[in-house]
């Protein structure tokens, strides 16, 4: 084995710049699409439930039911709808007129008054069981406080008062949310969504580029040359590897002014990880193009990946709730590490001191691909 | 006789390709010797682009030896590869590179220094009229200058043997006079070259030619014996003659 010449390389790189700057498609592609994205994603992705379509059923009709209808009205959770055409609740549900419909029953009021507990009805569109169980808790959570008010104004109610006061003492639980105090959906989202895009152009930009050269023949000269594959390999990583560290910390600069995502971790921590992150992505590319010989067989073969990395990153769906054997599929993925890696040190802020094994692993699994993808390219066809 | 072996500059033994069940040239033997122009012609998919791109060492060969500028095809293709100027007839230059630009980048493929090679590319390209300062990208030149350039390119390194696969095609009949005076030029400065085409006038400029059909050799000689044989007054006769 010869050694690797880094005058070669830095032909390589000298030209893939000059034709990087000669495409407006590529300064787009790697700096205004994923901020676009950005500001998409980032307002849509969200596990927040908000804007619930909420019916009341008035049935009662008096003060205090109209008092609590309206104690819905004073939070963005909900949005109040009104039955002008006198549907029956199901027909709403089913309509999708209303997502959440409470039954105030007649007498309500008295009974609350007596101090009794009245029964209320809440019907929920349980199509998304996530969205419904937490649109359902909110409802609870409001009507609990109203009654909780009502029973504890004691010149209006002072019997019910006493007979409150009369209960035991419950214990008294205090909680206090850390790292995201606000739990703020765009916190945890934000940064993932952030991985996402960086993963899904790093990738495709390293496997186009070199299959480009396949359909336009320039590799065919290349491998009637005495250029080494290592050579013209680093040649076409190394780039791009520029390229996409500089468009992660774009992007994270834009999310942090654009959605106030506050950096808890040190961003140069972040910086170092995703340098090594990219490894192998740029390797994911560099090995897909080694396996296709157009650019549609390559861009097939990147999504393909892309729906496993991003569905077992755990952007969406927490790892922790996956069945076991899927949980051991994630430990393959190396977006699931580097998703990790950005929420601890963003979120959380922790440092290399915490994260240094998922950082050996992406490192082994850069070196690894990008070594296969050297073995797998071949300048001799057979 | 070591004599003979400095002499030949391609020697082929028994040389097979198959694709699958297909056989792409079936027991090529020749010999070409150092300074010779040597033509492989044939219809479309005859095999000689298949041949071609085994003795470049781009095509792993079935069966078969090959010794190409005393390297053996197999074994030696990296050292093959630094003897070996090759050019396509699809023109592989940056389309979105200058003039200056590809040929910089081709000289540190080569490690060839810069200034030596713009010096060979600057001798080469005036003569065609193609300025090497010209800020315009490769993409915006006439067919038969992208030719040239190519040509240029491939020849930084200043290798012994050339390999040209159908060089002229596309090209109009002006520049494709002007490129066979260069091969003729390159052949009397002692460079080996070997050309596929199917343009049969050019056939008549080699000085030996190979004529293949599925595979096969056909016919192997200088143009004016081959025509003297076959009793034709061109080679375009000689050719639908050896094929049909």
């Amino acid at each position: 084995m010869h050694r690797i010449s880094l005058k070669v390389v830095m032909t390589f790189i000298k030209k893939e710049f000059r034709q990087m700057s000669r495409t407006p498609a590529m300064i787009f592609l790697v700096l205004v699409a994923p901020l676009i994205q950005l500001m998409i994603l980032g307002f849509t992705v969200t596990n927040e439930v908000k804007h619930v379509k909420l019916f009341i059923e008035d049935r009662d009709n008096t003060h205090t039911s109209q008092m609590l209808s309206r104690s819905f009205t004073s939070t963005d959770r909900f949005d109040l709808i009104q039955n002008t055409q006198n549907l029956k609740p199901n027909v709403l549900i089913s309509d999708w007129k209303a997502q959440l419909i409470v039954t105030i029953p007649r007498g309500f009021a008295k009974e609350l008054a007596l101090g009794r507990k009245p029964a209320l009805q809440i019907m929920v569109d349980g199509l998304d069981g996530n969205s419904a169980a937490v649109a359902l808790s909110y409802a609870q959570g409001i009507i609990a406080l109203f009654i909780n008010s009502e029973l504890n104004i004691p010149y209006k109610y002072p019997v019910n008062a006493a007979i409150l006061k009369a209960m035991p003492a419950q214990a008294d639980v205090q909680d206090r949310m850390w790292y995201n105090a606000d739990l703020n959906s765009a916190q945890y989202m934000v940064p993932g969504i952030v991985v996402i895009l960086v993963t899904i152009i790093s990738m495709m930009v390293a496997a186009m580029s070199l299959v480009k050269e396949k359909e336009i023949g320039t590799l065919e000269q290349l491998m009637v040359t005495p250029v080494r594959k290592s050579e013209l390999l680093l040649g076409k990583l190394i780039p791009y590897w520029l390229i996409s560290l500089f468009e992660i910390n774009f992007v994270m600069l834009a999310a942090h002014f654009i959605f106030n995502i506050h950096f808890a971790g040190s961003p140069i921590t972040l910086g170092f990880m995703a340098a090594i992150y990219l490894l192998t992505t740029l390797g994911m590319g560099i090995l897909i193009s080694t396996m296709t010989n157009t650019q549609q067989q390559a861009m097939f073969f990147a999504w393909f990946m892309m729906v496993f990395l991003l569905l077992l990153s755990g952007l969406f769906v927490p790892i922790q709730n996956m069945p076991l054997s899927i949980k051991r599929l994630t430990l393959l993925n190396p977006m699931s590490y580097f998703m990790t890696i950005t929420r601890e040190i963003v979120i959380k802020g922790n440092g290399l001191k915490y994260l240094w094994k998922e950082a050996l692993a992406l490192f082994v699994y850069g070196i690894g691909i990008f070594t296969i993808s050297v073995i797998k390219f071949r300048k001799v066809t057979k | 006789m070591p004599d003979k072996k400095l002499q030949a500059m391609v020697q082929t033994i028994d040389l097979t390709k198959r694709f699958g069940k297909f056989t792409a040239v079936n027991n090529l033997n020749l010999s070409i010797n150092k300074g010779e122009i040597f033509g492989f012609l044939g219809a479309n998919g005859a095999g000689k682009t298949t041949a071609i791109r085994m003795l470049c060492g781009l095509l792993k060969p079935t069966s078969g030896k090959a010794i190409v500028a005393d390297c053996d095809i197999m074994t030696e293709s990296e050292c093959l590869k630094q003897r070996i100027g090759y050019m396509s007839q699809r023109f592989a230059l940056y389309e979105d590179l200058t003039v200056r630009e590809n040929v910089l980048f081709y000289s540190g493929i080569y490690q060839v220094k810069q200034e030596q090679a713009l010096a060979t590319a600057e001798t080469m390209l005036t003569e065609m009229g193609i300025d090497l300062k010209d800020k315009a990208l490769t993409k915006s030149l006439p067919l038969g200058y992208k030719q040239r350039l190519a040509l240029t390119c491939s020849l930084l390194h200043n290798p012994q043997l050339l390999f040209l696969d159908e060089p002229t095609s596309g090209v109009d009949p002006q520049a494709r006079r002007a490129f066979w005076n260069v091969i003729n030029k390159l052949a009397d400065a002692g460079k080996t070259v070997i050309v596929t085409t199917h343009f049969m006038d050019e056939a008549e400029y080699c000085h030996r030619v190979l004529v293949m059909q599925n595979g096969e050799t056909i016919a192997l000689g200088r143009p004016g014996e081959l025509k003297t044989q076959n009793k034709v007054d061109n080679m375009q006769q000689l050719f639908l003659k050896l094929v049909s």
